[in-house]
């Protein structure tokens, strides 16, 4: 069979199984530079700073927030949605684009799926640390107890418990499963004796042979197909966080699929922003390549489109049904005072985004860079946006009030923003970032 | 002798040697290689695996009590009127129901793989060759009752197939 | 493959069948006529209108997603949805058709001036708009079809490559154009039948219901091919693929249909859930039957991975899900038109039996226009040798 094929190859510079097996060990073994060790050190006093700010709030109280009466749901739900979203990328990237057989994944993937993980450890920290008594968080779970009573499953944020930690465990599976063989090859690349008995537990006796290697497709296979409707519930249970209620601007119903189109959109502006600062600094330029970001530039322009055309239909059908609190919620979000966060959600999640149209642009290294950002921003707003302003104006005008948050709420997200890059930064220091088996799959000079 | 192995570098003489083995009616103990070949299980005649019938039941199973478990909890044993909602609020359960299918059956698969493929935490399996994982391919006979004039024709069949070296282990 | 230069002949045998199929349709038509009332009439013309014009376009998604995607297990199969999109025309006709019944489908034509609500949307809501409205789609549904047909036909001549690289720009104005449009269409002929009633997801529903019939009804096509001897080329990992589709986005449509049903369950307004309770009430089979069709039968036998690898059993799904989405349609439809709850008989189905005569007729046809293989097509062989997992 001839191969006539006119595909742009997945990975640059003609590397051999033997070269990228190097190009993911070495970073491994060598010892970091100081960009690393400068990063790890912001990071961690952000973290260090964001937990100071926690451990304030658990002994003092919500009190120290500033969400007050109708605006219950401030910062906290903000970034708990926001960070959730994030972590929707890896699995998509994983397992949609698995199942859809699009093989550029295999460079991108395994640290995408890092930090969906992590960025799910920080979306979780805050509805426990809303409780307001942290240590009582174990009451979300349906547990047999004296008083006889179970959790209410009527409840949205009780199935938000199940999601999240469903979510939160099966790609923590999916992530190792994948793992495993690449730490056999570490494992086995290992000279000091103590550090090859660390790879040794964490490889599972891993051994190449091809009944296993016949099961890891399987089970990766099946995982997918697990993972793939996995990720549409989890950003669909948390939109019904909000859906389900009959506050103006929240009930809709086209705030599952959107919602999800919007995780996607900002999970992977989140994941361009860590992989052009990863390709730069760890001299992966080879594996991620201009053509990988552009084909992810691709996915931002679709997902992002799709949230555009959701705030027009949301918009139409305001006007459309006919109900004047909807109408007032809407109108209230573009021109009352807080129109400056809907104008930054609008212009940084559907006007900027279409520039990406332009081939020039979306090859931009620098661009992208820059586009990931503004990204990552306009879809804070939106979660803003959504639970400031509908909750700040609802049905009785004596109860409207305004809401800004406190030093100690800002404190936290930036803590879980140093407690994200930290956990990534340990993770490109001591795991392979690539996908090493899987890349070796791809090339074709085997 | 025990086992004989031979080394290969390259993904095409593997294969060839793997067929040609199995032509003469060799049995093949094991293959080793540092990423999934394709074609490799048709060329070993393994059969395919029944892990997704794992995840399969483990998905019901899920599926079944989760939702079981909540009605349960509703209509038996504490009843509450919450919101109005019928006490038998079946599109309330399934979020729950779902999570718990998928939960139950990523589990089932992955530690059906695990138990089935002998790996763990602390598994001690054996390493024939430490480039297995990096860019080397090991196949591995089980030669126990076979006598030396027979695994010299072997090791004959290893070098017309482009072995890099056999090694024979007791 | 030796030969690539097959050809498709539309046999004599088969047009004399497809003719009894339309005459079945002229006859229910006829024997509607004299039967029922003329909101009956119309709104089963309607349906069968909307659901084979759909069909015909999510074929055009089709092609225009994989030129865009860059794949290659679906070249093998591509003439078959170009040749479902070559029906569009035919459809539009029948759409302008519809537009002499207006009166007896959407209310909101004679109650403007008497309802408040209706006359709050007149600005969307209006005659003149709504047909300009239509006239916009059809023309660029069409000529969008037109030229990416015609890109692949030319292909079989040229240079494939080029003809690709050509395709992926038109498939890409087609892929925007069709987001937005469909999404105002199923508001247009479908939500507005009852027009008090809105739903923001409602557009993007119907958009899961058109890929996934159009999936089915390739997959239908591709069975007929094959019982008359032809597409023998066609492997099993391409029957696979193709069943992965329909179970991936029934699964979809299941997604979207509970996300509408639940959310407007739980908030519980009347404004919104009196829709439901029309249909659950008064169409209380149909509306599980329309569940059990759309998503439990083929979830449950699809989720064998061994009946998704047999054209038999896939195709007999791909029936499932075209009749499961025919129930869909009927229950957006007739609960909205009819002051009555109809029955269907054999003027429901005759009708259809007749639209599926020239919507075959028109399909086969085009086959015979161009080669049953994109011969030229560079991702040609990635389509016969791969592998399902």
């Amino acid at each position: 069979m001839s191969e006539i094929s006119t595909r742009e190859p997945l990975i640059e510079g003609n590397k051999s199984l033997k070269d990228i097996t190097d190009d993911v060990f070495n970073p491994i073994i060598a010892k970091p530079g100081k960009l690393w060790f400068l990063g790890l050190m912001i990071a961690g006093s952000a973290a260090l700073i964001g937990i100071i700010a926690i451990v304030l709030t658990i002994w003092k109280g919500i009190g120290l927030w500033g969400v007050n009466k109708t605006i219950g749901w401030g910062w906290s739900i903000t970034n708990f949605v926001w960070w959730v979203g994030i972590g929707h990328a890896g699995t998509f990237i994983s397992a949609i684009l698995l199942l859809f057989r699009q093989k550029w994944r295999t460079s991108i993937n395994r640290s995408a799926e890092a930090m969906t993980i992590f960025a799910v450890i920080c979306a979780g920290l805050f509805p426990l640390i809303h409780m307001g008594r942290f240590l009582l968080g174990f009451f979300i779970f349906p547990y047999p107890n004296t008083r006889d009573v179970w959790v209410n499953f009527n409840s949205p944020l009780l199935w938000d418990v199940f999601a999240i930690s469903t979510y939160f465990l099966v790609s923590l599976v999916f992530w190792y499963v994948g793992l495993i063989p690449d730490l056999g090859t570490i494992r086995d690349r290992m000279k000091t004796k103590f550090k090859k008995k660390i790879y040794k537990f964490l490889s599972f006796g891993w051994t190449g042979s091809a009944k296993h290697w016949q099961r890891f497709e399987v089970v990766s296979f099946t995982l997918a197909g697990l993972a793939a409707p996995l990720v549409l519930s989890v950003h669909t249970i948390v939109s019904f966080d909000f859906a389900t209620s009959v506050i103006p601007g929240w009930h809709t119903t086209i705030f599952p699929p959107y919602f999800v189109s919007g995780a996607i959109f900002s999970g992977f502006a989140m994941v361009l922003t860590l992989l052009i600062i990863a390709r730069k600094t760890m001299n992966l330029q080879d594996y991620i390549t201009v053509n990988h970001i552009e084909l992810m530039n691709k996915i931002i322009i679709l997902t992002g489109s799709i949230v555009g055309v959701a705030y027009m239909t949301e918009l139409f059908m305001a006007w459309y049904s006919g109900v004047e609190y909807e109408l007032f919620a809407f109108i209230n979000r573009a021109t009352g005072p807080y129109w400056w966060a809907y104008w930054i959600m609008m212009t940084c999640n559907v006007i900027s985004p279409q520039l990406f149209w332009f081939k020039k642009l979306r090859r931009s290294i620098g661009f992208t860079f820059f586009m990931s950002i503004v990204i990552n921003i306009g879809m804070w707003f939106e979660r803003f946006v959504i639970i400031v302003t509908s909750l700040h104006r609802d049905y009785l005008p004596s109860s409207w009030e305004m809401y800004k948050p406190t030093l100690v709420e800002v404190a936290i997200f930036v803590g879980t923003l140093g407690i994200f890059f930290t956990c990534f930064l340990l993770f490109v220091r001591f795991f392979p970032v690539i996908a090493m088996a899987e890349v070796k799959t791809t090339i074709k000079n085997k | 002798m025990k086992e004989i192995s031979g080394y290969y570098d390259k993904e095409a003489s593997l294969l060839s040697a793997v067929k040609s083995l199995r032509d003469n009616n060799i049995k093949i103990k094991d293959v080793f290689s540092p990423y999934p070949v394709h074609g490799l299980d048709h060329a070993m005649g393994l059969r395919r695996s029944w892990l997704p019938r794992a995840a399969f039941i483990g998905g019901a199973v899920g599926a079944i009590s989760g939702f079981g478990f909540q009605a349960w909890v509703f209509t038996r044993a504490y009843p509450i009127n919450i919101g109005g909602k019928p006490l038998m609020a079946v599109p309330s359960f399934i979020p729950v129901t779902f999570e718990c299918a998928i939960l139950f059956a990523a589990f089932a698969i992955v530690l059906s793989y695990l138990f089935k493929s002998h790996l763990g935490a602390g598994a001690d399996n054996k390493i024939y060759d430490e480039r297995a994982t990096d860019d080397r391919f090991v196949v591995v006979l089980d030669t126990a009752d076979i006598d030396n004039n027979e695994a010299e024709k072997i090791k004959s069949k290893f070098e017309d197939s482009g072995a890099m070296d056999v090694k024979y282990q007791d | 493959m030796e030969n690539l230069n097959l050809t498709f002949k539309f046999s004599k045998k088969i047009k004399i069948v497809l003719t009894v199929l339309i005459f079945i349709g002229l006859a229910a038509l006829v024997y509607g006529i004299l039967n029922y009332s003329p909101e009956k009439i119309w709104s089963a013309l309607l349906l069968n209108s909307v659901n084979f014009l759909t069909i015909g376009l999510g074929a055009t998604f089709f092609v225009a997603v994989h030129a865009i995607t860059q794949s290659g297990w679906h070249v093998s199969i591509q003439r078959i949805p170009e040749a479902i999109s070559m029906y569009l025309p035919i459809g539009a006709i029948f759409m302008i058709i519809m537009l002499f019944g207006l009166n007896h489908v959407f209310h909101w034509i004679h109650e403007v001036h008497h309802d408040p609500i209706i006359a709050n949307k007149e600005a969307f809501l209006n005659v003149p708009f709504f047909i300009a409205r239509l006239i916009i789609y059809l023309s660029v549904w069409i000529s969008l079809t037109y030229m990416l047909r015609k890109i692949s036909k030319d292909s079989d001549v040229g240079d494939g490559q080029k003809s690709l690289i050509k395709s992926r720009t038109y498939a890409a104005i087609f892929m925007v154009f069709f987001a937005l449009s469909i999404v105002v269409f199923a508001w247009d002929w479908l939500m507005s039948i009852e027009a008090h009633w809105f739903s923001t997801l409602f557009g993007w529903y119907v958009l899961s219901g058109v890929i996934v019939k159009s999936f089915a009804a390739i997959i239908i096509v591709l069975a007929i091919l094959r019982y008359l001897g032809y597409m023998e080329f066609i492997t099993k990992e391409n029957i696979h693929d193709l069943a992965r589709y329909l179970f991936s986005f029934g699964i979809f449509w299941m997604y979207l249909w509970f996300s509408q049903f639940m959310l407007i369950w739980y908030a519980n307004i009347p404004e919104e859930t009196f829709y439901f309770i029309k249909r659950i009430d008064d169409y209380r089979f149909l509306f599980f039957l329309n569940l059990a069709l759309n998503f439990l039968i083929p979830f449950l036998v699809l989720v064998i991975r061994k009946f998704r690898r047999v054209l038999w059993i896939v195709t007999a799904m791909a029936v499932v899900v075209f009749i499961g989405q025919w129930v869909d349609q009927y229950l957006m439809i007739f609960p909205g038109t009819m002051k009555k709850v109809p029955t269907i008989g054999f003027f429901d189905i005759g009708l259809t039996i007749g639209f599926i005569g020239i919507f075959l007729w028109s399909v086969l046809y085009s086959l015979t226009k161009a080669n049953l293989l994109s011969k030229n097509h560079p991702y040609l062989e990635e389509s016969f040798h791969y592998e399902n997992t």
